[in-house]
């Protein structure tokens, strides 16, 4: 344990603006209708349970090697694009979030995850688990190394396929600022009429969803490069004027 | 800086990030202090249907109600056989399980009141675009808690369904004690959700 983060307790763990985030009901997505609470959210104190949470997860969960593209250190590359995935997480200060535990899973570039659930009829690469498991550094940045994901359907829609997206799973340093999310290439074009992606009302929100472009390391080893930083909840309190 | 959008964690969360997480009970080989105890329940949706696949999450303090964090004005008397977080999914039914401890009574700076022993919880799920959370009470006389958190709910009913119940079973070999608590995202009986 760190015992130098500290001053944790000065931080504002406001709620979520709804306008930046997406909403908890979507036309055409119909869980969405039969999950969400009927009745109006609590507000409650935040007190050290809250402002606590899990840190030094690796110590738990262990983590993968940074190139997650082969399913063995020193195997076969998965079939697909050979990507780079990087990034800063920071709080709403911009303040770095070090150490923070990052889990990633995504589908192969044919569209398929190794998980029971998945009954698209896509092949299975051998040379890929989809899996990933890192800690940000003390500048709050990540990097792995991966293949494209694939698109696939939506097994019980006619319509609609999902774009190819990675899944994020960050523990920021509090159960406040505990996240998950997707992430969207930029320039497809499923993401125009993606039900989960669109959700987000405010423009500028809904491109955080998405990867920027950036150059490629040019050389043998050439790779596209896909950057994300993420803001996660929590800025240091406003002294109060009284 | 506004907070990046939170997104559903969809069907597909692997099950090889599960495994091992419903035990809390040890961490590096030591075992954890207190009373060890199941806790498990049935989270359903509307119409008591069972949420399948469900990524239930847990974080609490030990036996003595303190957290492995530096925010905690304790934590260097935290338990080292002890983590604090867990995680685990629902099955057909619906039925998530955690191996865990009863957590003790903690202290926090920003409200007078020590905390009832409570542990937080989150639910992901399809559907879901964030997470739900709220939290699990542990008392053997719910009707005279106090508790900073548990005062903010109004409806009695809702306030009584936060406790964990002990239904004085214990299981199988192990011999745990058993404590319920069921989650309903949406209906009649449903569970109190927090803001977040």
């Amino acid at each position: 344990m760190k015992e130098d983060i500290l001053e944790i307790s000065d931080i504002d763990y406001s709620p979520y603006q709804e306008s930046t985030q997406l909403a908890r009901y979507i036309k055409g997505y119909p869980r969405s209708f039969t999950r969400n609470p009927s009745q109006p959210l609590i507000r409650r104190p935040v007190t050290l349970t809250e402002r606590t949470g899990p840190i030094g997860l690796e110590e738990r969960l262990g983590i993968t090697a940074e190139d997650i593209s082969r399913a063995t250190a020193g195997g076969p590359r998965a079939l697909g694009q050979y990507i780079a995935v990087t990034g800063r997480i920071v709080d709403e200060d911009g303040a770095p979030l070090a150490g923070a535990m990052i889990e990633t899973w995504q589908a192969n570039a044919a569209g398929k995850y190794i998980h029971e659930f998945d009954r698209h009829e896509a092949p299975i690469d051998p040379n890929f688990t989809g899996l990933g498991r890192f800690v940000t550094d003390v500048e709050g940045r990540y990097r792995f190394l991966s293949i494209k994901p694939g698109a696939y359907p939506v097994t019980e829609s006619d319509w609609w396929w999902r774009p190819p997206h990675i899944h994020f799973s960050i523990f920021g340093p509090s159960w406040m600022n505990r996240f998950v999310t997707q992430i969207f290439f930029p320039g497809e074009p499923l993401n125009e009429i993606d039900l989960l992606l669109n959700a987000v009302q405010d423009p500028e929100a809904r491109d955080r969803l998405i990867f920027e472009s950036t150059p490629t390391t040019v050389g043998v080893v050439n790779f596209l490069t896909f950057r994300r930083d993420f803001v996660l909840r929590g800025k240091q309190r406003t002294p109060a004027l009284d | 800086m506004f907070t990046s959008p939170y997104g559903t964690i969809g069907p597909f969360f692997p099950p090889e990030f599960v495994t091992g997480c419903e035990d809390l009970t040890s961490f590096q080989g030591k075992q954890a202090k207190g009373q060890h105890i199941l806790l498990t329940g049935r989270v359903v949706e509307e119409g008591d249907r069972p949420i399948l696949n469900a990524i239930v999450e847990i974080w609490q303090p030990d036996a003595n109600g303190v957290f492995r964090h530096s925010l905690d004005p304790r934590a260097r008397d935290a338990d080292p056989g002890f983590f604090g977080w867990g995680r685990a999914r629902t099955d057909a039914e619906g039925r998530y399980t955690f191996r865990t401890v009863i957590p003790g009574v903690s202290r926090s700076d920003s409200v007078d009141a020590p905390r009832c022993p409570h542990l937080n919880l989150m639910i992901l799920a399809i559907g879901l675009t964030r997470r739900l959370t709220t939290s699990v009470f542990f008392s053997e006389r719910p009707e005279s808690v106090h508790d900073p958190v548990l005062d903010c709910i109004a409806d009695p009913a809702g306030r009584a369904r936060l406790f964990a119940r002990s239904n004085n079973s214990r299981n199988g070999a192990e011999g745990l004690p058993v404590y319920s608590f069921d989650i309903v995202t949406r209906g009649s009986y449903e569970t109190p959700f927090f803001i977040d």
